[in-house]
């Protein structure tokens, strides 16, 4: 976004004086703004402010550029209280410029202050009414005060005056608040049309294809934005690390469980304290039925994170596997606990209680996560609890159920699983 | 003790064997009865003085508690501006490539550093200690303490002392040397008389030559006493100088020459464990964790049930991620007889992370059993953590409530709780948690953290950039707060 800022400044240089009354005392405190401008964007902010400060003192504190700059730089350097004062009174100093209410506005923004920020805005409107980062900034307090209609309205204003990639994200910000996946994804392929090789964006799509469950189209951009030059400075590390995380996770899904460590080996570096990334690296090992050290980097991810269900959940499934039903069972309920609208972890929690013996828990378990959700597997364990437990006629019945989601699937899907379609043969071959 | 018998022996013998028993206080009487009838009785006065000091004896060759003033005013460390690793003040930090251990996985104490296993004195992990304000001034108190509980006021005067006379009298000069260090607290005085003897042994006796060291460390001399250490040593090879002179060097905060003075004393008694954990200990507060393990380790060769080994070496497995093998060490010290609150409480902690549910909840109430005003809170804060493990969020809100109203100075529990609000939705709360939180507890990251966090969601963007400097400082390394910083950085150009 430092572009933006410099493009005001041009606006400003260019923009001519209306108040101009006597040109040589004007034109003294005009006459350093070169030096002050080339030393901001040299971003030799120590000389710059000497230059300002002697160029104030010269001028008794009346140079707008100086006083711009000054503000510019605090604001650079965390004091946006000091920046916006100093804003304020290149308002004062000349109210005919939008750059400074732009600034102005900006500034309250950021201290949290949305209301009085609209305000200002509104008013630089009227000064310059087809500008689009009046409209963004607009777009961004309504975001930030939670009202997305409107901000949709100034952020789509904004892009048909002048398109931004950085209008296109803030867009796509508000439609995934909303979740609006779709619209999102759609906003970003148009961004994406305009800069191809913004890796921000492309990150962004492939994560939002991640959560609508497109795993190819995912891996598709995620890739893209890690070719184009992942070595590139501007690329903040948390959003490598994220599509690290992210790529790695859809390699996990294809089990190639090596592949997708040597791409964690990567994050670790960077992220050592990362919940998400040990949770991942656990479940990588437990694809290579690793389980101690799939249970270790998950302690250690559930240590980082104790809020995360998944995590607990994770465990769960790792004890369910190594036959530590009481250990599973208490990830499972600490899961559950967590978030209770998560179908699977009530019928893992049931295969838990049956394998613990607990014949009638494990049966309200199975119903509750029926209930929930209808899913073959549900289904399907749950006749098989039910066989174990020789109440053969609610096991054909669950049986049945289960025959009858399982068809709904398509051919492609029913191949896949292998090993539900032999254990269907079985359990039919036992209740006929 | 039949009367009748006593009655009739020697009451010199009797004193005398009562000494060797250890019943000071009995000898004390009874010299102090045989001394009443004969006060030039030389045997007794020997006798009286050093039952005195044997009451009074303090184990100095531990390390101790800096003074207030000591902590401020002091001027003895060689270095102003040390390299990392050479100083106590400035231990290896991540950046100068040592494994030291990570503040995201394990907690540090007030002054910042990672926990140890082991409260010891230095260590500062002690809550709500008043620190004396000088380490001299605690000896005058305590040798005002030692005088007041003597009837007919004190047994030895040292200011009316012909010293000198004494001086050539080596058994009843070195009895009182000590009188005067341990039970009278006067190392000036003990220093003149040292001086004197050691003068008329010709400076031979490296006894002297210690006692010498020991009155210049008193009394804040430390170079002398390195000098005097040093020379005994040459005279003398013993094992109580060699810690001497390493606790002269962590006073000149010189650890690397107190380790080397250690290695030093190790190479000739090679046995003993006094000095291995003296390096052990220097080493833990470099923050060089993998170093000071290999010593504690090699000390449980030497002696396996060393209490402070033992713990120092389960904390870390636990911070390991190996809670299974803390909880080994930590049982083996419940044989050994060790019993309260802390132990109880990391007992339940590593029941609880190795999955052995059942006995965690028993520990913990055992740990509330013998817990008092200032453990309580620690244990409830850990109930409350478990409680989180198990997705019990109402106990763990509840458990840090409880943590609170037992020490209304428990940061850690107001962080936990501020999280707790959130979860719920309620920021004025939260954020009300998180400040507390900092305040009470300016060496923690987490609460600094959460609240930019906070501040960030909320749209605050200063206060979220301010106090994200503030964890920076703290910790230096923690990426969460670079990457926000990042963003801010951003919305700021």
């Amino acid at each position: 976004m430092s572009t933006m800022v410099s493009i005001g400044k041009f606006d400003y240089l260019n923009e001519p004086q209306s108040d101009t009354f006597n040109p040589k005392i004007e034109s003294d405190k005009e006459k350093r703004n070169w030096m002050i401008h080339m030393l901001y964007i040299r971003h030799d902010y120590v000389e710059c402010l000497k230059v300002i400060e002697e160029q104030l003192q010269s001028c008794q504190g009346l140079c707008e550029y100086a006083i711009y700059v000054k503000a510019l730089i605090l604001r650079q350097k965390g004091k946006i209280q000091d920046s916006l004062s100093l804003f304020q009174a290149t308002v004062m100093l000349n109210s005919n410029n939008p750059a400074n209410l732009k600034q102005v506005g900006r500034s309250y923004f950021l201290l949290g202050r949305v209301s009085e920020a609209i305000e200002c805005f509104d008013e630089a409107q009227k000064l310059s009414p087809e500008d689009w980062e009046i409209w963004f900034n607009k777009g961004l307090c309504f975001g930030s005060a939670k009202q997305y209609d409107v901000a949709e309205d100034c952020l789509i204003r904004s892009n048909s005056i002048q398109r931004h990639d950085a209008t296109y994200i803030e867009l796509g910000k508000i439609y995934i608040q909303q979740e609006k996946f779709r619209e999102a994804i759609d906003i970003y392929i148009e961004a994406l049309d305009y800069s191809p090789e913004n890796s921000e964006l492309l990150t962004t799509v492939g994560l939002l294809y991640l959560r609508v469950g497109d795993n190819f189209k995912a891996f598709e951009y995620l890739g893209n934005s890690l070719t184009h030059d992942p070595k590139n400075p501007k690329i903040p590390p948390d959003l490598i690390i994220q599509t690290i995380l992210a790529t790695g996770s859809i390699i996990q899904d294809h089990s190639e469980n090596d592949v997708a460590l040597s791409k964690y080996r990567i994050a670790a570096v960077h992220t050592p304290n990362s919940a998400q990334l040990w949770n991942n690296i656990g479940m990588c090992f437990f694809g290579k039925v690793n389980y101690v050290a799939a249970i270790a980097c998950l302690k250690r991810a559930l240590y980082l994170a104790p809020f995360e269900w998944i995590i607990a959940y994770n465990l769960g499934l790792v004890h369910l596997n190594t036959g530590q039903y009481a250990s599973a069972f208490h990830y499972f309920s600490a899961s559950i606990n967590l978030k209770p609208d998560f179908a699977s972890s009530y019928m893992y929690l049931a295969i838990t209680l049956s394998r613990l013996d607990d014949f009638d828990n494990a049966c309200t378990a199975y119903e509750k996560a029926i209930e929930m959700e209808s899913d073959h597997m549900f289904e399907l364990n749950y006749a098989i609890t039910l066989y174990n437990h020789d109440d053969f006629d609610s096991a054909r019945h669950h049986l049945l159920q289960f025959e009858r989601l399982f068809s709904e699937l398509d051919e492609e899907e029913r191949e896949a699983e292998q090993n539900v379609l032999e254990t269907r043969q079985r359990l039919s071959a036992a209740l006929a | 003790m039949q009367e009748g018998n006593a009655m009739q022996m020697d009451p010199a013998i009797l004193a005398l064997s009562r000494y060797r028993r250890r019943r000071f206080d009995d000898t004390i009487d009874l010299t102090t009865d045989i001394l009443a009838r004969n006060f030039k009785d030389q045997a007794m006065w020997f006798l009286k003085c050093r039952a005195l000091t044997a009451k009074n004896w303090i184990d100095d060759t531990e390390m101790e508690d800096e003074g207030v003033a000591e902590l401020l005013l002091d001027d003895h460390s060689v270095a102003s501006a040390p390299r990392p690793g050479t100083s106590l003040k400035k231990p290896f930090n991540a950046e100068s490539g040592r494994t030291t251990a990570n503040p995201g996985i394990r907690p540090t104490t007030r002054d910042g550093r990672p926990v140890t296993g082991f409260a010891r004195p230095g260590t500062g992990s002690a809550p709500g200690t008043s620190r004396p304000v000088t380490q001299s001034g605690r000896f005058v108190r305590l040798g005002t303490a030692s005088m007041r509980t003597e009837e007919g006021g004190p047994f030895i005067v040292a200011d009316s002392l012909d010293l000198k006379k004494y001086a050539q009298r080596p058994a009843l000069a070195k009895a009182l040397c000590d009188y005067l260090l341990y039970f009278d607290h006067n190392a000036k005085k003990a220093l003149e008389l040292a001086a004197f003897a050691t003068e008329e042994v010709e400076f031979k006796d490296w006894w002297w030559k210690a006692r010498l060291g020991k009155c210049y460390y008193k009394l804040g001399l430390y170079r002398d006493a390195e000098k005097q250490f040093k020379s005994s040593l040459k005279d003398q090879d013993m094992i109580t100088t060699y810690l001497e002179l390493g606790k002269v060097y962590i006073k000149l905060d010189q650890p690397n020459a107190a380790i080397e003075y250690y290695e030093k004393g190790c190479h000739q008694h090679p046995g003993d464990t006094h000095l291995i954990l003296g390096i052990a200990r220097i080493h833990d507060q470099l923050n060089d964790m993998e170093k000071s393990l290999l010593y504690y380790e090699k000390i449980l060769d030497l002696n396996s049930s060393n209490i402070e080994g033992i713990s120092c070496l389960a904390g870390n497995y636990f911070y390991e991620d190996q809670p299974e093998l803390a909880l080994r060490l930590y049982r083996r010290l419940i044989q050994m007889g060790v019993n309260n609150t802390e132990l109880w409480n990391n007992l339940a902690l590593c029941c609880f992370y190795s999955s052995q549910y059942d006995m965690c909840l028993n520990c913990f109430e055992r740990a509330l059993a013998l817990a008092d005003d200032n453990n309580m809170a620690d244990v409830w804060y850990n109930i409350g953590q478990v409680a989180i493990g198990i997705g019990d969020l109402g106990l763990a809100y509840h458990a840090f409530k409880v943590a609170i109203s037992v020490d209304g100075n428990h940061p850690e529990s107001f962080n936990n709780l501020g999280v707790l609000e959130l979860r719920q939705g309620h920021l004025d709360e939260s954020k009300n948690n998180f400040d507390a939180a900092i305040s009470l507890g300016p060496y923690l990251h987490e609460p600094v953290f959460n609240s930019a966090l906070l501040s960030y969601k909320m749209g605050n963007h200063q206060d979220s950039y301010n106090q994200l400097q503030k964890v920076l400082e703290i910790y230096p390394q923690h990426t969460d707060s670079a990457e926000l910083l990042t963003k801010l950085r951003k919305h700021f150009s």
